[in-house]
């Protein structure tokens, strides 16, 4: 059974479908919450399941699940995160996407992204993590396209700066 | 950077319970942390057959009517029984994982999920206990469903604390 099967069932109230949803979102809404929320993710992730299922019957497109649960699972993790301390987010250090790409697995990605805040890391998550368009990425996050761009572009530098520390 | 090297938040088998009782309007959920380490928790629970009757004081009698592995799903049983209570024969279907049951009744009339957890000292046990009604206008069996679930979840507690019988 596919994702979208599986939507359907449990919009009809089975119990087994609703389970089999939150095992088959958990991945996607881990990375996203993982990132964003950081030490607050797991509370992040509960949030936006139980904000899925209680809010199941309007999702009139099950093909959208996807971008739908991703809605959910940004508000939830930033509105967790906000909780930190929020960081400078200026940069120190050009650079460049292809970098950011070209990071090898020794890189502790989690203390790097740990120290930028919340927003940025909502931003290089659904850009760099996600593959979503700027487009994409400003609709979600409410924001004018010009403005998640240079956004995106200072969280970058951010990154790097912060990783080269 | 590869897509495996950002940070993941996960869901463990408490706060999954916690997740699907908050679906149901007529669910009462309670947890609690049992007095025994997990792999003993689990392994006595598991036992359905064994166990159910020893702390459902509703239920007298469970048959297993079959058990086999959950296809592509490693380490995930998919369990047929019948649990007698109030002297009538229940059919659920059960999803069995470590940590983690789900058992729907015949025609989902009935929903219950156990779920547990190693306490964050590692000697003890949390654990959590759904009951519902999965059907729409049940919410009035909300009080006599947290009355059960109560009654289960002091049932273990005492059993854990005296160790699990045999």
């Amino acid at each position: 059974m596919d994702v979208e099967q599986v939507v359907r069932a449990a919009q009809r109230g089975d119990p087994e479908a609703m389970d089999a949803l939150v095992r088959a979102l958990l991945p996607y809404v881990g990375r996203i919450c993982g990132a964003i929320a950081m030490d607050k993710g797991d509370d992040a992730v509960q949030e936006t399941m139980i904000a899925v299922l209680r809010n199941l019957g309007a999702l009139r497109q099950p093909e959208a699940v996807r971008g739908w649960v991703r809605r959910i699972a940004v508000r939830e993790a930033m509105r967790q995160a906000t909780a930190e301390p929020i960081l400078s987010d200026q940069a120190t250090l050009d650079f460049t996407p292809a970098r950011l790409i070209d990071l090898d697995g020794a890189i502790d990605v989690r203390a790097t992204l740990a120290r930028l805040p919340p927003a940025q890391r909502a931003i290089l998550v659904l850009r760099d993590m996600d593959g979503l368009a700027e487009a994409e990425v400003a609709a979600l996050l409410n924001m004018p396209e010009g403005t998640a761009k240079s956004r995106l572009h200072r969280a970058r530098k951010a990154f790097a700066g912060r990783w080269n520390e | 950077m590869n897509p495996e090297e950002w940070p993941t938040a996960s869901l463990g088998p408490v706060a999954r319970a916690k997740v699907l009782a908050s679906a149901w309007p007529s669910a009462a959920w309670v947890e609690g942390v049992l007095d025994a380490p997990y792999r003993a928790v689990w392994s006595w629970i598991s036992d359905l057959e064994h166990s159910i009757p020893q702390f459902d004081t509703t239920v007298t009698r469970v048959r297993v009517r079959s058990r086999r592995p959950a296809p592509g799903e490693p380490g995930v049983d998919l369990v047929s029984l019948t649990a007698t209570a109030f002297a009538l024969p229940l059919p659920f279907d059960v999803r069995l994982e470590d940590g983690f049951c789900l058992m729907r009744g015949a025609a989902r009339l009935y929903l219950v999920i156990m779920a547990a957890e190693p306490h964050s000292d590692g000697a003890r046990t949390h654990f959590c206990h759904v009951e519902a009604v999965p059907l729409p206008g049940t919410t009035f069996v909300r009080r006599y469903l947290r009355r059960e679930t109560r009654s289960d979840l002091d049932n273990l507690t005492r059993l854990a604390k005296n160790g699990f019988p045999g």
